[in-house]
């Protein structure tokens, strides 16, 4: 599990749902969550929370990320990768935080990934729950 | 309605601790009060039934006053409408199933109410055994039964199932609804099992120290609160596989087994056995009719 801390910055609303941005360090994530300030008592501007996702819904890319539909992109480099036979733990130190992503071993080898190697660490707005 | 309000000084572990509770239940609800050891939970439940004294305010049930301590009004436990089990409930040893039941009725009851309860409450084929040959379940159902006689106004719960392994919890859980339902009983239940809570209570009450420091339904106490995602649930983990760096986690919920990948880090605290909060977001399901 990854739990980055950060703060609320921008609420949007609209019926059941709302996208929060949480400002954590100096990078933005966005999650879209059922819950409204009104159904949520730590829904609201300024408030300090956990942006939480799971290792295993963590896409790695290298080269430029413009053109792909995901909110929430963190750029860093490689610290760490444990390699197993179908899976493998790639650690990213990104100005977020330490980010773990579980991805397949097959990928690690196209992608040539590397301790030191700069990739962009991303994740899909619906992949992402708050927690105070 | 019941309203609990009232005071004690009680001796703790840690010296003396000032028990101070003002709630109000609603009739014909089930009420868990939650805490650790020394919290306060079996004096309140002793209180309630008067077997001790508050040092100062009122127990009202129904609108009827059982304790004031103002009013120096103060009934006897005989005439408060209560029933209570504990854990370990002592039944007549040398009295069959059926005559411990006989023996709790009152004047002018009649023994229809104990054919009743051991219809409900399935003990026909106990009725004539006495308690050292029935099991630790089949006791409970007894002493269930036995506080039942009297039609109480509330039933006090003390970790009553605690001893028992989950088929026969289960089994009693079943048995303690029924009558909950059939009779609009109120109950209190001290319980720290979170899927027996979550099964049965209405209303949580935690206490710290002799304090109230949380209320409302259980499922907000125990999930919603923390993580954001819909698709929550409790369970008990019943199996740890290791996969290289990760793990994958067997985890009862309900009557259903699941399954969570989870990484090393996710478990190091964790034990077989533990209850766990199991989240997802409810982007994720899919769903089929069936």
């Amino acid at each position: 599990m990854n739990a980055l801390t950060g703060k609320i910055t921008q609420i949007s609303t609209d019926g059941k749902l709302s996208i929060a941005h949480v400002l954590v360090n100096d990078v933005v994530m966005s999650a879209i969550i059922i819950d409204t300030p009104e159904t949520l008592d730590y829904l609201k501007l300024g408030q300090e929370v956990q942006v939480i996702f799971k290792e295993t819904e963590v896409i790695l890319g290298i080269g430029n990320q413009e053109g792909i539909s995901l909110r929430n992109k963190l750029p860093g480099v490689i610290n760490k990768i444990q390699k197993g036979v179908l899976l493998s733990k790639v650690v990213i130190d990104t100005s977020a935080g330490l980010v773990t992503s579980i991805i397949t071993s097959n990928a690690v080898g196209q992608l040539a990934l590397d301790v030191g190697s700069k990739v962009t660490a991303m994740i899909k707005t619906n992949e992402i729950m708050l927690s105070q | 309605m019941i309203k609990l309000k009232f005071q004690k000084l009680l001796s703790a572990p840690k010296g003396e601790m000032n028990l101070d509770l003002d709630i109000v239940i609603k009739e014909g609800s089930v009420t868990n009060l939650f805490g650790s050891s020394g919290a306060g939970k079996t004096s309140i439940l002793r209180m309630i039934a008067g077997l001790m004294m508050p040092d100062t305010g009122r127990i009202i049930v129904k609108g009827k006053t059982w304790f004031d301590a103002e009013k120096h009004i103060n009934l006897p436990p005989q005439e408060r409408r209560v029933g209570l089990v504990f854990q370990d409930f002592a039944l007549f040893p040398n009295m069959t199933v059926r005559q411990n039941l006989d023996y709790a009725l009152v004047r002018n009851q009649t023994i229809k109410v104990i054919d009743e309860l051991i219809e409900i409450i399935a003990l026909g084929d106990l009725q004539n055994r006495k308690p050292d040959t029935l099991s630790g379940g089949q006791r409970q159902r007894v002493a269930l039964a036995r506080a039942l006689v009297q039609q109480p106004d509330i039933l006090l719960l003390d970790e009553p199932l605690s001893a028992l392994d989950q088929k026969m919890r289960t089994e009693l859980q079943s048995h303690i609804m029924n009558m909950h339902r059939r009779y609009g009983l109120s109950i209190i239940l001290v319980s720290h099992d979170v899927s027996e809570i979550l099964k049965m209570a209405d209303e949580m009450i935690v206490l710290k120290e002799g304090n109230v420091t949380d209320k409302g339904r259980p499922a907000d106490i125990f999930t919603n609160r923390k993580v954001s995602g819909k698709f929550q649930f409790t369970g008990e983990v019943i199996s740890m596989e290791r996969e290289g760096f990760l793990y994958i986690i067997s985890i009862l919920i309900a009557n259903d087994l699941v399954k969570v990948i989870a990484d090393e880090d996710e478990v190091k605290n964790l034990v077989i056995g533990d209850k766990v909060m199991v989240a997802s977001k409810a982007f994720n399901p899919i769903i089929k009719k069936l």
